[in-house]
């Protein structure tokens, strides 16, 4: 068991939680603003700066959404002022979601001014009718175009967000949308399946039979995907994300990886803000109201607006460490886990571990244990066991 | 009442030819109720029977009648299921009756049950009066009826009375033929009191209510009885009629019919067509007697296993009111726990899981319905199999013999071709063909129970678009070339999916099953291969490829207390699936197979 350490915390999630227009797909909190909405949103978060700042030391930021980058310069300007007050800037890595209708070249430079340094922009196709499918509200031409725009800002660290299995998409579509997203030769890649979630759009066309789930296409568009990142030197570092490596691949997580995403799988912590933003501080997990509306009454009140807290006990908690660490490539080197969660991995699940690997879902080196190529499509299976 | 002045009798008749409507017209013109008491349908008392035009439980009703000759008549109207399912239950209240109104719809003409409950009805003795009701109908054509009635019953038709329940017209007269032309009953002779046990109901104040009609001597409250086929002794504590309700009496007398309590814990004691007798003295048992055997079988699973015992608890109340039903426990691996369930035909079975369903508000699955196959083993023994599970290896089995039936199916002229199709698909052998008139033909035909078990009936209708109609009779046993056929998920056999087939159907069941599963069994994490077979041979197979990945796509710093929650219920699942070797597979999947597939 590590002792709980008063040292302050080293990454922060920041959500903005507006939208034009929700997507198909999407079950993250957002909305599109209204009224003042935005504004009084925005003193509300500077309040929760304020109420967590004595605990943050940043070295990684992440501003997610909803769709961070409608925000306009007055109110970009805003919040980044108040980081600098709180003395939040500086992070080594400060990753900011945009959509690419939404980035101009004055924003960009601004964010790049306070120390913004990647952005992850939310591409998910370049397949015209794919995105109009997917409700999205960017076109292609806005991709290349903002993608141009972020790197004149001077952004050298760019990821682009790509979904595949969609419903209608083929083969042929997504190597031509993976070739053309590889020729922009962004750092990091982050490649997902879509997922049905339910309250979306897309699930409720499912549940009426509207399209059917191709499972062994979706596994063939993975394979292609996998292979396809191996032949441009991205190197997979988690199920679904692929970055650059200076030199030769590393060994254990490539240089452009995101470290922030990082220490979510490896059970670090974080302080999470604004509204539906989670947090993970010293082993408990908040939760904050996944409604603005009230996520702004109650900072307001100069009160956090936590809705639910869950702290598990230690064992319970190192089981869950385990179980989404595993989604990494490098799965757990020892001494990290021992670190992470003062348990050894090898005392607490060894059969669980014999039998990943007897079903060849698993390797164990002396100093680490990891999925295989086969066992981290299984990932969910293989973690199901250590929880 | 002097014997002279009772008569019994019954109502045979087709589904909607008007049974019920006569029947309380009956009532009303003899004054055994006021019009205003008219509840639509008096006799059929269950939501069951009026829905489906049937009647499960027979009711006796009492009538006092002034003939046109001045006397007073009583006239007893013995109800019966009219179902051949209740073929027993049916002779028994027939035996009960010295005369039967047979009714004949002028607008339908004979109809195939109209066929299967004279036959009934003259195994009995009983005097026929044919009635040639709906008359007022538009399209009635009494004259066709008449012919009907002499060309495929062999009844005069000057005998019939033509009459409309429904519109009052001819009712007179048939009560007029009730007193004229049926005998009044006989005393047996026998030394003492003798009645015949035709039916019983259970009340939770009186216990059993035994439905009862003297044939020798009278019975009253106080006596000492004895029932001679049970074999126990009672003291009568009430004796009454019907009208429709019932009403108590001071005697029973020769020849009547009504009801007697006597303290009567469980049904089981009165069996139906046992003799009630002197206890001190008692005469010799009344003919015709047969323990009842059920002819069908299949399981019965609650949905949620946790409704188990109340579901058993609401098979005994069901059982109370029901004697014919049988049930025992067994377990599946597939359903987990339930029970072996024993019906007297395919109409008993569906009335019971129906009831089950409505009446007791139970979530039920039903496996696949046997009949009782004759097992004749090498070494000599016999023995009867109601389960697939029970049936021993081939190499023990000289030769099996399944129930077969006589098969009367009335079709219009331009189905015959597809209807024989169906009786040969069927495994039938068609026997022979009746014109009943210009559109309509019979076709009687032997054919193996368990092949009309399942949609035999559906189909008739959809051949007929609806003017089909089918009844059977019980006609003995024949050798058949039966097998069990298992359904394996890699090699290790799902009980719940097995059954007694004909060889030569074998094979398509299997594969139509083995379809159904791979559509529902759920991917494993390795190749699935699901199979038919018969003893060690495979006559269907099918392959569920293996699940090719488990992994959810994107996996934040949000989701992780969600996620974990979600893998945490996932787990638990897989843990309540029901394992067959190293496959899980979800109680759903079986339930959805046996839903479509039964």
């Amino acid at each position: 068991m590590v002792a709980i350490s008063n040292e302050p915390l080293r990454s922060l999630y920041v959500h903005v939680p507006f939208c034009a227009h929700k997507c198909e797909y999407c079950a993250f909190y957002s909305a599109p603003p209204s009224g003042d909405i935005v504004n009084r949103y925005i003193a509300a978060l500077v309040r929760e700066f304020e109420l967590v700042a004595h605990d943050l030391k940043p070295r990684t930021i992440f501003f997610g959404g909803g769709t961070p980058s409608m925000l306009n310069m007055r109110q970009w300007e805003l919040i980044l002022t108040e980081l600098d007050r709180f003395n939040l800037l500086g992070a080594a890595e400060w990753t900011v979601e945009c959509n690419p209708a939404t980035v101009s070249a004055d924003k960009a430079k601004l964010l790049r001014d306070f120390g913004v340094n990647r952005i992850s922009m939310g591409v998910q196709s370049l397949d015209e009718r794919l995105l109009e499918r997917l409700g999205r509200i960017h076109s292609r031409a806005q991709v290349f175009k903002s993608y141009d725009i972020l790197r004149a800002a001077g952004f050298d660290n760019v990821n682009i967000d790509l979904m595949f299995a969609i419903p209608t998409q083929t083969m042929e579509i997504w190597r031509a949308t993976l070739a053309e997203a590889a020729s922009l030769d962004s750092e990091h890649l982050s490649c997902y399946e879509v997922i049905y979630e339910e309250d979306t759009p897309l699930y409720a066309q499912l549940k009426a039979g509207e399209f059917d789930v191709d499972e062994d296409l979706a596994c063939a568009m993975y394979d292609e995907l996998t292979a396809f990142a191996g032949e441009r030197n991205y190197q997979q570092y988690e199920v679904a994300n692929f970055a650059k490596h200076k030199g030769t691949a590393a060994s254990d997580i490539p240089d452009r990886a995101c470290r922030h995403n990082v220490n979510y799988w490896r059970g670090g912590s974080y302080h999470g803000v604004g509204p539906s933003a989670t947090g993970y501080v010293r082993g408990v997990r908040t939760k904050n109201w996944a409604n603005t509306q009230i996520y702004c009454e109650q900072l307001e009140k100069g009160v956090r607006a936590i809705e639910s807290r869950e702290e598990l006990p230690p064992r319970r908690r190192a089981g869950e460490t385990a179980a989404f660490g595993l989604r990494m490539n490098s799965g757990w080197p020892y001494a990290d886990f021992r670190e992470a969660t003062g348990f050894d991995l090898r005392t607490e699940w060894p059969r669980e571990m014999d039998s990943l690997i007897a079903r060849g879902w698993a390797q164990e080196t002396q100093n680490q244990f990891k999925l295989s190529e086969r066992g981290l499509r299984f990932a969910d299976s293989a973690a199901e066991m250590f929880l | 009442m002097e014997p002279s002045k009772i008569r019994n009798f019954s109502i045979i008749a087709h589904i909607d030819h008007g049974k019920t409507t006569l029947s309380d017209r009956l009532l009303q013109t003899t004054g055994t109720i006021a019009k205003r008491e008219m509840q639509e349908q008096l006799l059929d008392s269950m939501d069951l029977e009026r829905e489906r035009g049937i009647t499960i439980k027979a009711h006796p009703v009492t009538m006092n009648y002034r003939a046109k000759d001045g006397l007073d008549y009583e006239l007893n109207l013995i109800d019966t299921p009219g179902h051949v399912d209740f073929a027993y239950e049916v002779s028994r209240s027939l035996s009960a009756c010295e005369g039967a109104l047979l009714i004949i719809d002028a607008a339908q003409g004979v109809e195939a049950q109209t066929v299967a409950n004279l036959h009934l009805a003259m195994k009995q003795n009983l005097t026929i009066i044919p009635v040639i009701n709906k008359i007022d109908l538009p399209h009635a054509n009494v004259e066709l009826a008449k012919q009907q009635l002499e060309d495929i019953l062999a009844i005069p038709s000057e005998l019939a009375i033509l009459a409309s329940a429904k519109e009052g017209i001819g009712i007179e007269e048939i009560l007029e033929a009730i007193v004229a032309r049926i005998p009044a009953p006989v005393p047996t002779g026998a030394p003492t009191m003798q009645a015949l046990c035709f039916d019983s109901y259970f009340d939770a104040y009186k216990g059993v209510v035994t439905h009862v009609r003297v044939f020798n001597g009278e019975i009253r409250a106080g006596m000492q009885i004895k029932l001679l086929h049970f074999g126990k002794t009672y003291e009568i504590k009430e004796v009454g009629s019907f009208n429709p309700k019932p009403y108590v009496r001071d005697v029973l007398t020769v020849g009547e019919t009504g009801y007697m309590t006597a303290n009567i814990k469980s049904p089981k004691e009165t069996k139906i067509g046992d003799t009630i007798t002197d206890a001190r003295n008692p005469s010799p048992v009344l003919p015709g007697f047969k323990e009842i055997h059920p002819m069908v079988f299949s399981g019965i699973y609650p949905i949620n296993a946790s409704d188990y015992e109340h579901l058993k608890v609401n098979m005994e109340k069901l059982k109370l009111n029901d004697s014919a039903f049988i049930y025992s426990a067994e377990s599946s691996v597939a359903l987990g726990f339930g029970f072996r369930c024993g019906f007297l035909g395919l109409l008993h079975m569906e009335i019971v899981q129906e009831r089950l369903r409505r009446e007791y508000n139970m979530d039920i699955i039903a496996t696949y319905p046997s009949v009782v196959y004759r097992v004749f083993l090498t070494d000599g023994t016999e023995k009867e199999v109601d389960n697939p599970a029970h049936l021993p290896e081939a190499t023990y089995i000289e030769k099996i013999e399944e129930p077969i039936v006589k098969a009367f199916i009335i079709c219009p002229n331009e189905n015959i071709g597809d209807m024989m199709s169906l009786i040969s698909e069927k495994r039938g052998t068609f026997d022979h063909t009746e014109t009943l008139d210009t559109r309509r033909v019979m076709l009687t035909s032997l054919m193996p129970l368990n092949e009309i078990l399942i949609d035999f009936h559906d189909r008739i209708k959809s051949i007929t678009r609806g003017f089909g109609s089918m009844d059977y009779e019980h006609s003995g046993h024949q050798e058949s070339e039966m097998v069990r056929l298992d359904m394996l998920v890699n090699a290790e056999p799902m009980d719940a999916f097995s059954c007694i087939v004909h060889r030569s159907k074998a094979e398509g069941r299997g594969r139509a099953l083995a379809a159904k599963l791979k559509e529902v069994i759920p991917r494993q994490q390795f190749a699935v291969a699901i199979q038919g077979a018969i003893g060690g041979k495979i006559i269907a197979r099918e392959t569920i490829g293996s699940l090719r990945k488990d992994v959810t796509a994107k996996c934040y710093g949000g989701d992780v207390s969600r996620k974990r929650k979600l893998l945490e219920k996932q787990k638990e699942g897989k843990k309540r699936m029901k394992s067959f070797g190293s496959i899980n597979i979800p109680q759903e999947a079986f339930i959805e197979v046996l839903k479509t597939s039964t």
